[in-house]
């Protein structure tokens, strides 16, 4: 309760220091309201406060958060020279932020499906905007409204699904559907089953998995690569943990219904994400693809719940999440320099900038899945889990599709290091620099001792 | 009494939600509509929905309706600009038709199956238990839907600001 309070209260002081053009003042007091939650965050280890039954910071919450406030600190950190000098706006671009992390607080410890529709819909509402912030470009115009639209739709989805259960169990409460699910598990009413799909398939939307992810693509190309950044880790991680809450323990006594198609849909999303990001010339829509992926490898904690599923999805999010932040980074850097983001762009890049380019490589062996990288480990524990139960073919599947992952993050390390090119020398600013160490050094920490928050949970 | 009303009030509401479909002007077929809403306005009055019956009133035949209109006219109807339908697309139509009946009677056989939930208080939608019920057990959720509103009113002031360039 106190980090949504802090968080939102920071945004309200934000949005007073743009009002009176206090610019330099901006991303200091985001930084200290966020530091402040993560702080109170850290503080709550172990205290399983439940506030109201509608939320409840378990120990699985606070670590989603602190993973989110940490991954947002770094996507503020990386607001050096983006925004535009002359933009009166940034105060707005900041709060909006905030308020969707605030949004992502309250769906990793709701206890009640009103909590999870209020807390989505303040991260959606929050996101359309941000996606469409660039209002004099086509894209990111199409982009918006693309994600509107959708994320109407799947809200829809959502809503209709909350109120099927409501109507089998009477209440919004995930302890008594829990307890209704465990007290009549011969005889659950059939309003339950299209209920709980329909939750699955509104929040699949959210997550971007296939057969659902028609709209991330052009969302993740079209939006500022910024807000690109936000999405396709912090929010994703809060979408995934939303999901597990629900699915991985709410719904838990149905899991042999709710599995075969959450199956086919792990296959789906690892099949189409891996081999249509191997087609990609441009490397912000092959990081679009590659997240699609990423969500599928994911969803295997879901395939087999153990008691280890929810400390396996945090170390697989922590990994993708600062890979993730890695790679847009230097994204943004090539771009502001070069103006493209194909992957020609890339060549030639490590003979003038080595610490870059170094930083890249790492990001981009984490994400394929490379020992010593904290992406090895993520996917690791990961195939582990789904091993319990021997579903092999999931396995093999899941390791032919890794291989595909090769192919196309290697793409990036060739053009960097074996490719005649431009030899632009990029200019680092130092928030970069510092965002770039960091996460290398959680990267590679993670990689060699994941010990650190493998069994936190 | 109720029950006469009831019907009297059914007889109208599916009446005028057929005239919404074989009116053959769209405006006309707007104005049924309305007139569908209230209605059911009408049936949650019967069902005790104060609220509802408010909500419904306001934002259903006030708002939403304006902005039917609203879309009608901007979409300039025609019978020159109407799309042609093709005999695919009336077997589709047939098809999916079917599928609706069918799946309205198998419904229809699910619920004479199962009992339905009896509310444990009748008069839960009077404005005043509606508002104990939101200030009372659902008071962090309604608390925290203001940040929405505030998102979204932040949200449409920078869209629509004209940015200095």
């Amino acid at each position: 309760m106190n980090i949504i309070i802090t968080i939102v209260v920071t945004a309200l002081a934000v949005l007073y220091a743009g009002l009176f053009k206090a610019k330099k003042a901006l991303l200091p007091l985001t930084l200290i309201g966020l530091v402040t939650a993560l702080a109170f965050a850290v503080t709550a280890w172990d205290t399983n406060i439940v506030y109201y039954g509608m939320m409840e910071m378990d120990n699985f919450a606070i670590a989603f958060s602190s993973l989110i406030i940490l991954g947002t600190i770094f996507i503020f950190l990386l607001t050096q020279n983006y925004f535009s000098e002359h933009s009166e706006n940034v105060a707005e671009y900041y709060t909006l932020i905030l308020f969707a992390l605030s949004g992502m607080v309250i769906i990793l410890s709701y206890t009640n499906m009103s909590m999870l529709f209020i807390g989505i819909e303040i991260m959606s509402v929050a996101l359309y905007i941000l996606a469409g912030i660039r209002k004099k470009d086509f894209a990111s115009n199409e982009a918006s409204l693309k994600y509107f639209l959708m994320g109407a739709f799947s809200t829809g989805f959502l809503l209709f699904g909350i109120a099927l259960i409501y109507g089998a169990t009477g209440s919004f409460s995930l302890d008594a559907i829990n307890k209704y699910l465990i007290g009549n598990h011969q005889s659950v009413s059939p309003l339950f089953y299209p209920g709980m799909i329909l939750i699955m398939v509104g929040l699949c939307f959210k997550l971007g998995a296939a057969p659902f992810h028609f709209w991330t693509p052009d969302v993740y190309e079209g939006s500022p690569s910024l807000i690109t950044a936000f999405m396709s880790t912090v929010v994703k991680t809060a979408g995934f943990a939303a999901f597990l809450r629900l699915f991985g323990g709410t719904f838990a006594p149905l899991h042999d219904f709710w599995m075969p198609p959450l199956l086919a849909i792990v296959f789906i999303t690892l099949f189409i994400g891996n081999v249509t990001a191997l087609f990609q010339k441009n490397f912000k829509r092959m990081l679009a693809y590659s997240s699609i992926s990423h969500a599928g490898y994911l969803l295997f904690s879901l395939v087999t719940l153990t008691g280890n599923s929810s400390s396996n999805v945090i170390v697989y999010a922590a990994a993708y999440t600062f890979a993730s932040i890695i790679a847009f980074a230097v994204l943004i850097l090539v771009k502001q320099k070069t103006g493209g983001d194909g992957f020609e762009s890339y060549n030639g890049l490590a003979k003038r900038n080595p610490f870059v380019a170094l930083a890249l490589t790492i990001s981009m062996l984490s994400l394929a899945g490379i020992p010593l990288t904290a992406g090895f480990i993520g996917k690791y524990v990961m195939f582990l889990n789904v091993m319990t139960e021997y579903h092999i073919y999931l396995v093999a599947f899941a390791i032919l599709n890794a291989l595909i992952g090769f192919y196309y993050y290697l793409k990036v390390i060739v053009a960097m290091y074996f490719k005649e090119g431009p030899e632009v020398e990029l200019n680092t600013p130092v928030q970069y620099k510092l965002v770039l160490i960091l996460s290398v050094i959680i990267t590679l920490v993670l990689g060699v001792y994941p010990a650190v928050i493998l069994n936190l949970i | 009494m109720g029950t006469s009303v009831f019907y009297l009030v059914a007889f109208l509401s599916i009446f005028f939600s057929l005239m919404v479909i074989f009116a053959k002007n769209p405006v006309h077929s707007v104005l049924y509509l309305i007139v569908t809403f209230f209605t059911f306005t009408v049936h949650y009055i019967l069902l005790n929905a104060q609220f509802l019956a408010v909500v419904n009133f306001i934002v259903y035949m006030g708002a939403i309706m304006v902005l039917f209109l609203f879309v009608l006219m901007l979409l300039n109807l025609n019978t020159d600009n109407e799309p042609l339908k093709s005999v695919l697309v009336k077997v589709v139509g047939v098809i999916g038709g079917c599928c609706l009946v069918v799946t309205l009677i198998g419904s229809l056989k699910a619920t004479a199956a199962s009992d339905p939930l009896i509310l444990v208080n009748p008069n839960l939608g009077l404005v005043k238990n509606l508002g104990k019920e939101l200030f009372g057990p659902f008071m962090l959720p309604f608390e925290l839907s203001s940040i929405l509103l505030l998102t979204a009113m932040v949200g449409a002031v920078l869209l629509t600001k004209k940015e200095k360039v």
